[in-house]
């Protein structure tokens, strides 16, 4: 609790817990992400990364414990009035409008969604367009897209709505090891330059939280098992037993 | 941004054509039955902004076309309190009272506490739809149940009348044309791209941040009120209106005109009512039975390799 005095908490899980039926896919996580930190969320399939996440933006609604948003209590919001409050969403499994023109998929993001909302230009969307390398496809259907552009229109969409938290669901999954690489720069420089005050990262792929984060938490069968940097988790005797147990 | 502008323009060429054809090649009594048509297709409009447009297919739209009819009928027919009224009069109470109507069915489907979704609402337009047609089936001195209402006045602007031939043609395309237009002016809004992003991808557009159940009243409410000022004026030109005006099958037959012209196209539609009207006016005897089945069998072919009906398959090429 002291260390919130120092850095402001954007996001603050507390004991938040899921079941589905009789199955507690999270149980009783807390942890917060803060300012100007990109927050690594690792652990093996199954863990529960996923359904934390849809926690945290509203997909699945909450079983136990509570949900702020710089400091509100959004434990019972739903999703598109979390949204509104900041957080953004980058999905595993890309969601963009498949009929749709690329830069019609970047307007939808951009437009004001509520009275009072701060809307995107049109020169922002322009230079989303050129900053996720589609300059070329604004007018060309989404759904002709690769795989890989796909992601990176999602990413763009998801800017162009200004959220203050993005929560990322392995963005690197098929992705090349280039790209990947201009996802991890693309992540550090919107901390750097404060376009986002926070971001989580949901990633399989050790070396890349290492390009993006220095704070990970660990994630086994429902739990935060340890906290840390990369280099104190991998240390940690919970992580060791936890994928040691499981690979042998 | 050229090939967009290029496809309005050949639109706009299109709807010009097939608005000026009729009263060049035919007699006053043929371009009076092409007037019907055009209000038929302001009534497709309506059902492509809801189903093509916005993705939430209904079998019950002629509930908003024939109560718009209805409506204005009771209102210029029966007596007492402030009834009747004068056409025109008549004919805005009833769109308003339509559009009312369609907020509280709408708000309850899309807000209400167990919002709807697909199947649940075709089912729920198509409950709506036959419960509106038994009612007006039995609801006696109201709606004149099985013989429905008689409607006197004519229509007439600034004392003009155009209650028949080339003058309501002229009524029928200029209705046409201002529908089109809002409709077009809809999609192209910020709120029409939004709605296109809810048929497309739904909650992508809720995780955007925007409200998705008004996005999708609004679209409603849009709809509901064309069709109903098209059913107004349509059931005081034909001067009578039946059960069947609200009913299921005039629901599903709208379906057919947007289906083969092509959804999301909202010029389609148009081309679509025209020419399966006109076609199936013209033929009669055997020859129109074998067209019933022509059309049926269009369909399906359409439905199969076109998914995207006629027009769209122009427009965007077959692998859409
Ligand atoms: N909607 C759901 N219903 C039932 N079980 C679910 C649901 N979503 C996830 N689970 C279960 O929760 C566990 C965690 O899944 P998930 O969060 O996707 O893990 P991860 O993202 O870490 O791979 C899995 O066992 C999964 O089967
Ligand atoms: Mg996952």
């Amino acid at each position: 609790m002291t260390a919130t005095a120092v850095r402001t908490a954007v996001v603050e899980a507390r004991g938040l817990s899921k079941s589905f039926g009789g199955f507690r896919a999270v149980h009783d996580v807390s942890f917060e992400l803060h300012e100007h930190e990109i927050t690594g969320l690792v652990g093996s399939n199954g863990a529960g990364k996923t359904t934390l996440l849809n926690l945290i933006y509203g997909r699945n609604s909450i079983t136990d414990g509570r949900l702020l948003l710089d400091g509100t209590d959004v434990t019972r919001q739903p999703a598109f009035r979390r949204v509104r409050r900041g957080l953004g969403m980058v999905f595993q499994h890309t969601t963009i409008f498949p009929t749709m023109g690329v830069r019609e998929n970047l307007r939808l993001g951009a437009l004001r969604k509520h009275p009072g909302a701060d809307p995107s230009s049109p020169d922002e969307i322009e230079a989303m367009l050129e900053r996720v390398g589609l300059a070329e496809q604004g007018d060309v259907e989404a759904a002709t897209l690769s795989h890989g552009e796909q992601q990176w229109l999602e990413i763009g969409m998801v800017l162009l709505a200004k959220p203050t938290v993005v929560l990322l669901d392995e963005p690197t999954s098929g992705m090349t090891k280039a790209e990947a690489a201009r996802m991890a720069d693309l992540c550090r420089t919107l901390i750097e330059q404060q376009a986002v005050r926070s971001m989580m990262v949901v990633e399989h792929n050790i070396d890349f939280i290492r390009h993006i984060s220095n704070h990970v938490l660990v994630m086994h069968r429902g739990t935060i098992i340890a906290a840390g940097t990369i280099d104190e988790v991998q240390h940690d005797q919970a992580v060791r037993d936890a994928f040691l147990g499981r690979q042998a | 941004m050229a090939r967009s502008t290029r496809v309005r323009i050949a639109e706009l060429v299109l709807l010009a054509a097939l608005i000026v054809a009729p009263l060049v090649v035919h007699d006053a009594f043929t371009i009076d039955r092409f007037g019907r048509y055009l209000l038929y297709a302001v009534f497709a409009i309506s059902v492509d902004l809801i189903w093509g447009v916005g993705g939430v297919l209904t079998f019950g739209h002629a509930a908003f076309f024939g109560a718009g009819g209805y409506l204005a009928a009771i209102f210029m027919e029966r007596g007492g309190w402030f009834l009747p009224l004068p056409l025109w009069p008549a004919i805005a109470l009833a769109v308003a009272c339509v559009a009312m109507f369609a907020v509280l069915l709408s708000g309850l489907a899309f807000r209400g506490p167990f919002p709807m979704r697909g199947v649940e609402l075709a089912v729920i337009t198509l409950a709506v739809a036959y419960l509106l047609e038994q009612y007006a089936r039995a609801g006696g001195r109201l709606t004149g149940g099985q013989n429905g209402i008689l409607i006197g006045p004519r229509l007439t602007v600034f004392g003009i009348n155009v209650h028949r031939g080339r003058n309501f043609y002229l009524l029928a395309a200029a209705t046409l044309i201002v529908c089109y237009v809002v409709a077009r002016w809809f999609v192209s809004s910020r709120a029409g791209l939004v709605v296109r992003g809810i048929r497309d991808n739904e909650p992508r557009v809720d995780l955007l941040g925007y409200h998705v159940p008004n996005m999708k009243i609004a679209v409603f409410v849009l709809s509901a009120t064309l069709a109903a000022l098209a059913g107004a004026l349509f059931y005081v030109h034909e001067g009578i209106i039946t059960p069947g005006a609200v009913g299921v099958a005039a629901s599903t037959q709208v379906l057919l005109w947007v289906a083969l012209g092509g959804r999301a196209t909202l010029i389609g539609p148009i081309v679509g009512t025209i020419v399966l009207q006109h076609l199936t006016a013209t033929l009669s005897g055997r020859l129109l039975d074998t067209w019933i089945l022509v059309i049926g069998a269009l369909l399906i072919v359409v439905v199969m390799l076109f998914p995207a009906g006629v027009l769209g398959w122009l427009d965007r090429g077959p692998s859409r």
